[in-house]
């Protein structure tokens, strides 16, 4: 008897182990440390803020804002010219470019992922509190920006451009406003996409009534200013002026004096900075930031071109975003691109600025009649960069070809050139050329990038770009 | 002198005691095993008679014959049984048994729990010590290369403990895990690499190869499908050594030798010399259409003063020459120390091991230094109740590279940097000035400490079980382990040149802790119902939870290049820590039953839950059924004589792979996304909810037999099918991500694996055996529904999962050289514009047709010889950095390798290589074309050892038990199919090689003692 109760006594010993060692019912459910579900992102105010402060984050990218996306336009421009051992965007450069082009999948990528942060935030429809709904509308209001900026960005490097065709019903890129991880989008016409862009500023602006008092985010003037670039491209000259004067207007931004100009590019958030994606030391892209694919200490791959430097008059003060590298020469110069000065810290990489605008304004106030106003503020960036400068005095054809130039010297390493070449529809002339292709006539297939292999691969209803 | 005396004088002795007794006489002598440890209770009888004894604690015997001339037979448990002919001229035998391999009453571990041999329905292959002590390699996964039917280990790369890909019975998996479940002393562990700015690592090198007693390799359902959703890629059971009873045992084991590379000098690229550097880069620049005068002033403005030029244009002469693969190369030490203590009595067991490691590669600052020991203890504290510790600590130090297209790889950079350009400045320091060349990186410089890339690694394992007896044949037992590894990593880039000296010189700092606890109780009953059916049952519960803490710390702008912690840099760039976490909870059982010892059936099924899987799908039951048959058993076999054992078995079952990310079910939204100093967040994986474990249908064959006393083997056939197959599959990137992870596709490997061991000769003072195994493995994907291309490969239904997807190449424009593919499958056209080409399948692979190992045994007296081969055939191997190194000049004006030299100059010439042409020739290496892909086929000469056992009459005289002396050499041979292979056929599974620490042939001298 004693043994069997010995006998029950052990067995109840070990369920009795066995129950311990068995695990609570939350055992299995372990949530992540680094990151929430995406469902339970946006739930706060402060919510918005992280997505918007997010999808801003996206434009760092070494493929974007943070480079390529900029340099690109560049190096298929003829403002610059490639150094001998240029290895990185060479294949732009030299419109030798492939649909495997690792540049082009990687700024396709990106613009598209920054689209997705923004549509979050648009699509949240979280129901905040009235205290905060301003703030909530400002957020929805910068997502609404860059959702624009970045198709605006697509439909630019892997379109035809704006005017390409006459109706606009060659193919743009896949418009995205919401996500469907299933989505297998064709691309709509160029007309369509612009449609968006515009559709998404207009939805913008009324949304940004808080001024984020940085350059660093989209204020209603930062989407005006971008609302004022895309009608100039659309040709709608009347709402390009009229979105130009209303930021000039608005009284928060000046242009930067003369002699502070050239120092102003290594500081960033300017006086005449409407936005632009700022770099802190974290967000650093190293070796692959924008400033060092020209300069000695970085890779140095591409050069300022003569074609840009003979533009520029004797004593003009962006004469001084140029340094002498006694180490180039021959075919070469000894001049390399110092608009981006920082080798250690990335500079800033302006998007929009106070000059660009009076351009802009100068430019549809000459094709709408108004020659005076257009003289008057070429001239004042002129001045603003020589100030003994004469003022511009030209009318018609001559007026335009002015500001086209003053653009070409204000707005030069930030990406535009290219764009204003299609715009106008003139053909590529290197003539200070070290690439293996000194001329392009317009219009030519490559003067956009190809859709990435990859993008084809997954989705049968992308069409490639002809010559690809 | 006096020896012989003596041992004459015991002879004369015993000859007329002999001569006395009328042909009785006195054999005296001692058993032991191939290591010199005595065996206890082996049985010593004399040839079918039933006089018998059995050896006592010193492995000694004294055995009374007799007549003169008598065949003693001499068995032990898991050893070969042994003849040997005793005559009273020659009394005293020493007798050394060679461990069973191959025998069907072999002791097999196997999931929760032992098994015979003769009763497995499985498909297992188990590896005992002999082949895994002392040798000259970092991991023990290493030495399974060739040795196991059916498993592939690849390394890849010859740094000193780096990773090791194991894949058995082929990829079962197209995204996730392909790796087994390895587990120790019955506790799953973490294997793999866990460090985050080192190259490769591998957390398994911690492990002393020395202290493991087996490895059992499970392949099938049958024996895998108790580890349930982590079984499907198989299971690598490691157990470690335990004291056997008896007076405490010593051994020592030394080993130092040299390590070089594998790949012979003749056959490895070179780099230029500054010669031809010159007359490439002139050339270059004139393809481009210069004149030689510009591009001597090129040559100048990039080299001033490296070479002298006359007025024609010639060199004249060369005033610098470095040859950065040279400087970088050098003969590593490989050394090895191992102490260890066993024994035991009726209440204690114990086995205790303390050892040094250090293992230097062929190139200079890479390299590894392992501590480890161990303390294994069981007390027997009462008849029913055993308690077992099994605690083990190893540190190990490993210094690393970067690999791949980076510029600080040396075996990268160390070609592509000019040969003019000099190693070292005016001050003495290695030069740095070479800015407009890779960032003024400087390999030779960084390996020899101004840089610095490594890590330590802690790991502590420690596994304590009580074992009771409840009942008769019935038996609990618990079992709790904790796993800690612990990495501190170090990475450092000096201010001066290289990565660095944008930022003043940068650090990064990692500690990587994960802690991995595992609870295991099981019940295991055995019940005989009259000696003809045979049962015994398992039953198990088991929880187990992993967290892994990491820590990432950054500085930049060094002032003092020799302080390097990070409170020198003047500003941190990085603070952050992450926090991972999985866990599993399971419930296990097992059925065996035999009939008459003649019939086994066994059936086993475990549910498991993981907080890996998505919220729809996180319980899953797998289950595995298993027969087998001892035809030898039959009567009718019986009686065939060249027969002696026979077994047909057969297994179906299920099981998972849950080898795939802890949260990827999970939509998440993560951070670290901060701009403007704000914190903000992104979208960061798209995740499935109903994502699940990948599963498995295998089913397996087998036949084991020997034949004649002499020939071993077994031969089978698997059929592994794997169902919802985790797919990354590529979606529009329109959705802002890349690739949806679902289960959807299906996979099959199927193959025949064969086993063969003969002993060719056996006897007392002359054995030699011969062995081998060959795998012919298939894999096909069988479900997918649209191609996925990755990089170099293309996955396609109904094709090999490895199958290469590249540009044809179709060699040189003999007129113009310029570079040539064909532009579609047919291969009829040829074009000069890769945009006209277009990839296709052209059937070849990575898998190989067929792999395997070889081996030979040879021993007479105390000599012996072990050749052991392992090899592979119809692989193919692509180099990834090759349309870099052998661009044609693409990257201006970095240099190439000698395969360069070949390159097209003149009309007619006929070569493979374009004209070299700065700025690259018509995009000849752009895009991943057939160029570079080889034919990877092998056959290796993987460990080659000669050595000699000292008689046990001379080292007894030293005191010592057993003393053993060896040469050994590791990938000493090494035959290629393809001639002009330059790359190690070893290369990654997936055949794609990015220039890698090359792999090392070792040569070795060694010495063990046994006290």
């Amino acid at each position: 008897m004693k043994i069997e109760i010995n006998k029950k006594l052990r067995v109840i010993t070990v369920v009795a182990v066995f129950l311990i060692s068995a695990c609570g019912k939350d055992f299995l459910d372990l949530n992540p440390h680094q990151s929430i579900a995406l469902d339970q992102a946006i739930q706060t105010i402060d919510d918005y803020q992280a997505a918007v402060y997010g999808t801003y984050s996206a434009l760092q990218s070494a493929d974007y804002y943070g480079r390529y996306f900029v340099l690109v336009p560049d190096v298929m421009s003829d403002d610059v010219k490639q150094n001998a051992q240029a290895n990185r965007a060479r294949d732009f450069s030299d419109y030798q470019a492939t649909a495997l082009d690792g540049i082009a999948t990687g700024m396709w990528e990106i613009m598209y992922d920054a689209i997705n942060r923004a549509n979050l935030v648009i699509n949240a429809e979280v129901e905040l509190a009235a205290a905060v709904q301003d703030q909530k509308d400002e957020f929805i209001g910068e997502a609404h920006t860059l959702r624009a900026l970045a198709h605006f960005d697509l439909v630019r490097m892997f379109a035809q451009h704006y005017g390409y065709t006459e109706d606009n019903s060659h193919p743009g890129v896949a418009i995205v406003t919401s996500f469907d991880q299933n989505a297998r989008p064709e691309r709509s016409s160029v007309s369509e996409v612009y449609q968006q862009i515009v559709d998404d500023l207009m939805a913008a602006i009324p949304l940004l009534k808080v001024d984020p008092g940085s350059a660093s985010r989209f204020s209603a003037e930062g989407a005006k200013a971008l609302l004022a670039r895309v009608m100039l491209y659309m040709g709608n000259y009347q709402l390009a002026g009229q979105m130009a004067s209303e930021v000039i207007n608005s009284g928060k931004y000046s242009l930067v004096p003369t002699d502070q100009y050239v120092a102003s590019w290594n500081q960033g958030l300017s006086s005449e900075s409407i936005f632009e994606v700022v770099f802190r030391a974290d967000d650093d892209n190293g070796s692959d930031a924008l400033g060092r694919m020209y300069l000695p200490e970085g890779y140095g791959d591409y050069l300022p071109a003569a074609d840009l430097l003979d533009l520029i008059p004797e004593g003009d003060v962006r004469k001084g975003l140029f340094k002498t590298d006694a180490t180039i020469g021959g075919v070469y110069g000894n001049l390399r691109v110092n608009k981006y000065p920082n080798a250690q810290n990335q500079n800033n990489t302006p998007v929009l600025r106070l000059s660009e605008m009076y351009l802009i304004r100068a430019e549809a106030r000459a094709i709408l009649g108004d020659e005076a106003g257009a003289r008057e503020d070429v001239t004042t960036i002129r001045q603003r960069g020589l100030p003994s400068a004469s003022a511009v005095t030209a009318s018609g054809q001559a007026l335009l070809d002015e500001i086209a130039k003053e653009k070409r010297i204000e707005m030069m390493f930030e990406g535009q050139r290219l764009w204003e070449l299609m715009r106008h529809k003139e053909n590529l002339v290197r003539s200070d050329c070290t690439n293996l292709v000194c001329e392009v006539d317009y219009p030519d297939n490559r003067f956009v990038a190809p859709i990435p292999q990859a993008e084809l691969d997954a989705n049968e209803n992308m069409a490639q770009n002809p010559g690809y | 002198m006096k020896f012989w005396i003596n041992l004459n004088l015991i002879g004369i002795t015993l000859l007329l005691c002999s001569a006395m007794a009328y042909g009785q006489f006195t054999v005296k002598g001692v058993v032991q095993d191939e290591t010199g440890l005595s065996l206890i209770g082996a049985s010593v009888v004399v040839k079918n008679t039933t006089i018998g004894t059995t050896t006592d604690l010193d492995g000694s015997f004294e055995l009374q014959v007799p007549e003169d001339d008598v065949t003693l037979v001499i068995s032990f448990i898991g050893y070969e049984t042994q003849e040997y002919q005793a005559s009273a001229a020659m009394p005293e035998v020493f007798i050394t048994l060679a461990e069973a391999t191959t025998q069907l009453n072999e002791v097999v571990i196997v999931g929760y729990g032992t098994s015979r041999k003769e009763e497995l329905t499985g498909a297992v292959t188990k590896l005992q010590s002999a082949k895994l002590e002392q040798v000259p390699l970092a991991s023990v996964e290493q030495t399974l290369q060739g040795n196991v039917a059916g498993l592939q280990a690849v390394m890849g790369n010859g740094q000193p403990g780096s990773n090791v890909q194991v894949r058995i019975r082929g990829i079962g998996s197209i995204t996730a895990s392909s790796e087994p479940l390895y587990v120790i002393d019955g506790i799953p562990v973490t294997a793999g690499d866990i460090t985050r700015t080192n190259t490769t690592a591998n957390t398994m090198a911690s492990l002393n190869p020395n202290d493991i007693e087996s490895v059992t390799v499970l392949k099938d359902a049958a024996a895998t499908s108790i580890y349930g959703s982590r079984g499907s890629n198989g299971v690598i059971l490691i157990t470690t050594k335990s004291g056997r009873s008896g007076k405490p045992r010593i051994d020592l084991h030394a080993q130092y030798g040299v390590n070089d590379w594998a790949v012979s000098e003749k056959k490895r690229l070179k780099p230029l010399t500054s010669e031809q550097y010159t007359q490439m880069f002139i050339e270059g620049w004139v393809n481009r259409g210069e004149s030689v005068q510009d591009a001597i002033d090129r040559f100048d403005g990039y080299y001033p003063g490296a070479v002298t030029f006359n007025s024609a244009g010639d060199i004249q002469q060369i005033n610098v020459e470095t040859n950065w693969i040279d400087e970088i190369t050098r003969k590593g030490q490989n050394q090895s120390y191992d102490l260890s203590a066993s024994g035991g009595n009726d209440f204690v067991n114990y086995y205790i091991s303390g050892s040094y490691f250090s293992q230097d590669a062929p190139i200079i600052y890479s390299g590894l230094d392992r501590l480890s020991s161990r303390v294994n203890v069981t007390v027997n504290a009462s008849p029913k109740l055993k308690i077992t510790n099994n605690l083990f600590a190893s540190t190990l130090d490993q210094r690393g590279m970067s690999d791949g297209s980076f510029w600080a790889n040396p075996l990268y950079t160390g070609y592509f940097l000019a040969p003019v350009i000099p190693l070292k400045d005016d001050q003495g320091r290695y030069y740095g000035e070479h800015l407009f060349f890779m960032g003024g990186n400087n390999p030779v410089g960084s390996l020899s400490g101004d840089d610095e890339r490594m890590f330590n690694q802690l790991r502590i394992l420690d596994n304590l079980s009580a074992e009771y007896e409840i009942l008769k044949d019935l038996k609990f037992r618990t079992s709790w382990a904790i796993d800690r590894i612990d990495v501190q990593e170090f990475f450092y880039r000096n201010p001066r040149y290289g990565d660095g000296r944008n930022v003043g010189g940068f650090a990064t700092e990692t500690n990587i802790g994960e802690n991995n606890w595992i609870g295991t109780q099981t019940l295991n009953y055995s019940k005989s119902l009259n000696n003809i059916h045979q049962f015994t049952f398992l039953a198990g519960y088991e929880a187990q939870k992993n967290q892994r803490k990491g820590l990432e710390l950054s500085g930049e702008g060094y002032p003092n290049p020799t302080l390097r912690t990070l409170a020198n840099a003047a500003t941190p760039t990085q603070a952050s820590s992450d926090l991972a976490e999985y866990s599993f909870e399971s419930l296990f059982g097992r059925v065996d039953y035999n009939y008459r010892l003649k019939y086994y059936l066994s059936g086993t099924v475990r549910r498991d839950g993981s907080s890996r899987f998505g919220i729809n799908n996180r319980f899953g039951t797998f289950w595995s059924l298993g027969a087998s048959w001892r035809l030898d058993q039959e009567d009718f076999i019986a009686g065939l004589s060249f027969i002696d054992d026979l077994k047909l078995r057969a297994s179906y079952g299920t099981n998972g792979n849950a080898g795939i990310g802890n949260y990827d079910h999970i939509p998440l939204f993560g951070f670290g996304e901060a701009y403007d100093g704000v914190p903000g967040g992104a979208p960061s994986n798209i995740g499935n909810v109903d994502l699940t474990w990948e599963s498995t249908n295998s089913f397996n064959v087998g036949l084991d037999f020997g034949l004649m006393n002499f020939l071993y083997g077994t031969v089978e056939y698997f059929n592994r099918e794997s169902t919802n197959l985790l797919l990354d599959r590529p979606i529009s990137r329109t959705t802002g991500f890349d690739a949806l992870t679902q289960n959807f596709g299906a996979m099959r490997n199927n193959g025949i694996e064969i086993t063969l061991n003969a002993d060719v000769i056996r006897r007392s003072d002359f054995t030699l055996s011969l062995g081998g195994n060959i795998t012919f493995l298939k894999n096909r994907i069988t479900k997918l529904d649209e191609d996925i291309i990755d990089v170099t490969k293309i996955r396609r239904e109904g094709l090999d999962f490895q199958t290469f997807y590249l540009y044809e190449w179709a060699g040189v424009n003999s007129q113009d050289g310029t570079p040539q593919w064909f532009t579609d499958s047919t291969q009829t056209e040829l074009t000069g514009n890769i945009n006209n080409a277009e990839r296709f399948i052209s059937g070849r692979s990575a898998t190989p047709d067929f792999f395997g190992g070889l081996n030979a045994d040879i021993a007479w007296k105390g000599l012996y010889m072990n050749a052991q081969f392992s090899y592979s055939w119809g692989n193919y191997l692509y180099d990834e950095e090759a349309r870099f190194l052998q661009g044609d000049g693409a990257l201006t004006p970095r240099s190439q390798t000698n395969l360069n030299l070949a390159r097209w100059q003149n009309p007619g010439d006929v070569t493979e290589v374009p004209y070299f042409r700065w700025g690259g020739n018509n995009n000849s290496n752009v895009g991943n074309m057939t160029r570079w892909l080889y034919d990877g086929s092998y056959l290796r000469l993987r460990n080659f050892t000669l050595g000699y056992r000292l008689p046990v009459d001379i080292v007894n005289k030293m005191n010592v038990r057993a003393a053993n002396i060896y040469l050994r050499g590791t990938n000493l041979w090494t035959y290629t199919k393809d001639k002009d292979l330059y790359l190690d056929p070893e290369a990654s599974i997936n055949g794609v090689v990015a220039s890698p620490v090359p792999n090392i042939k070792t040569i070795t001298f060694g010495l063990d003692l046994g006290f």
